[in-house]
């Protein structure tokens, strides 16, 4: 083995790498930046640094969360130095409108539209249990938080998109008695939001599946 | 449509939730819409890393056993060859620059976070025969034993006001004087002290002073 293999070999490495997480870099970025072209950005910038870095990756098999992290990281960095404004989703810009019209029905469409408006609060967490497989412990990690805070946040995210798809029922095809159901089961959700939240937590736990092992 | 996957975690949904409090339907409503399009993968130009930065891991603790042994001979057959293979020391232009590399390996250091790590921990860390450190006057949520310029040093993490900041203990780096750090969203300085230095960097906007007349204090070393 020479120099020139080293380097191939570590370019093979990088690109294998990069092969099996670029799609969950790209969709962590766009949910964290909810822009297609930020995502784009922090992605970019993302794979530099992972490229500088990648001898610090001493277990491939915490690739996944150490990429995620850079990406996190990055996205800060950027609004950061761009100090962007709050998101309003009535007043979406070119790049943020084809993150959401690129859905494939409406029910889908409606969904999307109801996370983009989450705060990033209860948005990441649900998009690192949901999307990427993470337990609540490793999310917790991820973002500086106790777990008991990433439990509350995926409850309340899961509530509010739970009320915002409810809200979409038509009125004609309801009515009157169907609305009046809806928000009863509102107060019944928000009436037992302690329990719920014991059990979500027992679910969330074992929903990330992933195993962590860096170092 | 689901996939696999999607099944798989919709399994696990109605084993771990018999209750049923999370909806399977929203689940799969959920998971649809988190899978945004992707667009096809721009790689951006990467800079050549040369050979002889191509770090190699830490190996001392192992040497010993017979794979290493086995390495480590085929490390002087290639030194013969003329084959700078495994240069374990790597070079950069200034120990500010490998300090500011160095962030980028351990980014998960660099968490906001009020939960101090051990005594046992930091005291593993800076070795009592290197160094002392008086945790009393900093909140201390990171420590690990890091390497720069080829030496085992303690890396350090407190809670600024902006952040996180990075404290890197060298005592054995002798500066002539103190060293400014810019990175495109940091900032910090490494500060001679006694026969070392030691390197304190913060988020652009911390007020670095007070960490600094802190850190400075808080540091005895015992190795000179």
């Amino acid at each position: 083995m020479n120099s020139a293999n080293a380097a191939t070999d570590r370019r093979q490495r990088f690109d294998q790498l990069v092969g099996t997480f670029h799609q969950d870099m790209y969709r962590y970025a766009a949910w964290l930046s909810r822009d297609r072209t930020v995502a784009e950005d922090v992605v970019q910038e993302s794979l530099l640094r992972a490229w500088k870095s990648l001898d610090a990756l001493r277990d491939d098999g915490a690739a996944k969360y150490w990429l995620l992290t850079i990406v996190r990281r990055e996205n800060a960095r950027y609004f950061e130095r761009r100090r962007l404004e709050t998101v309003d989703v009535d007043n979406l810009t070119p790049a943020q409108e084809v993150l959401l019209s690129a859905s494939p029905d409406d029910r889908t469409d409606d969904m999307r539209q109801a996370i983009f408006r989450l705060d990033d609060d209860y948005r990441e967490p649900l998009v690192l249990q949901v999307l990427m497989g993470y337990s609540t412990g490793e999310i917790a990690e991820m973002m500086g938080l106790k777990q008991g805070a990433v439990l509350t946040r995926l409850h309340r995210a899961r509530h509010k998109l739970k009320e915002e798809i409810q809200a979409e029922v038509p009125e004609d095809l309801g009515g009157t008695q169907q609305k009046a159901e809806r928000q009863d089961e509102v107060s019944t959700d928000l009436d037992g939001t302690e329990r719920k939240e014991q059990i979500q937590g027992d679910v969330s736990t074992d929903l990330g599946g992933t195993k962590r092992n860096d170092d | 449509m689901t996939d696999c996957n999607d099944d798989n975690r919709n399994d696990a949904i109605r084993a771990k939730d018999p209750a049923g409090t999370l909806d399977p339907e929203l689940e799969r409503r959920i998971l649809a819409a988190l899978k945004l399009p992707v667009p096809e993968l721009s790689m951006p130009e990467l800079p050549a890393i040369e050979a002889d930065k191509v770090t190699v891991l830490p190996t001392k603790k192992r040497i010993g056993t017979p794979v290493w042994l086995g390495l480590a001979a085929t490390v002087v057959v290639a030194a013969m060859l003329g084959v700078r293979l495994f240069d374990a020391s790597v070079t950069y232009p200034s120990l500010a620059d490998e300090i500011i590399a160095h962030l980028d390996h351990e980014p998960h250091a660099l968490r906001p976070t009020d939960k101090p790590v051990s005594d046992r921990r930091l005291g593993r860390v800076v070795d009592a025969e290197l160094a002392q450190f008086d945790r009393s006057q900093n909140l201390i949520t990171y420590a690990n034993t890091c390497t720069i310029n080829g030496k085992a040093v303690p890396h350090l993490v407190i809670q600024g006001e902006k952040g996180p900041v990075t404290i890197i203990l060298m005592p054995d780096e002798k500066i002539d004087g103190p060293q400014s750090l810019a990175g495109r969203s940091i900032n910090g300085v490494i500060l001679p002290v006694g026969d070392g230095s030691i390197a304190i960097i913060g988020e652009i906007g911390e007020r670095l002073e007070r960490i600094e007349r802190n850190v400075v204090s808080s540091v005895k070393w015992t190795s000179t």
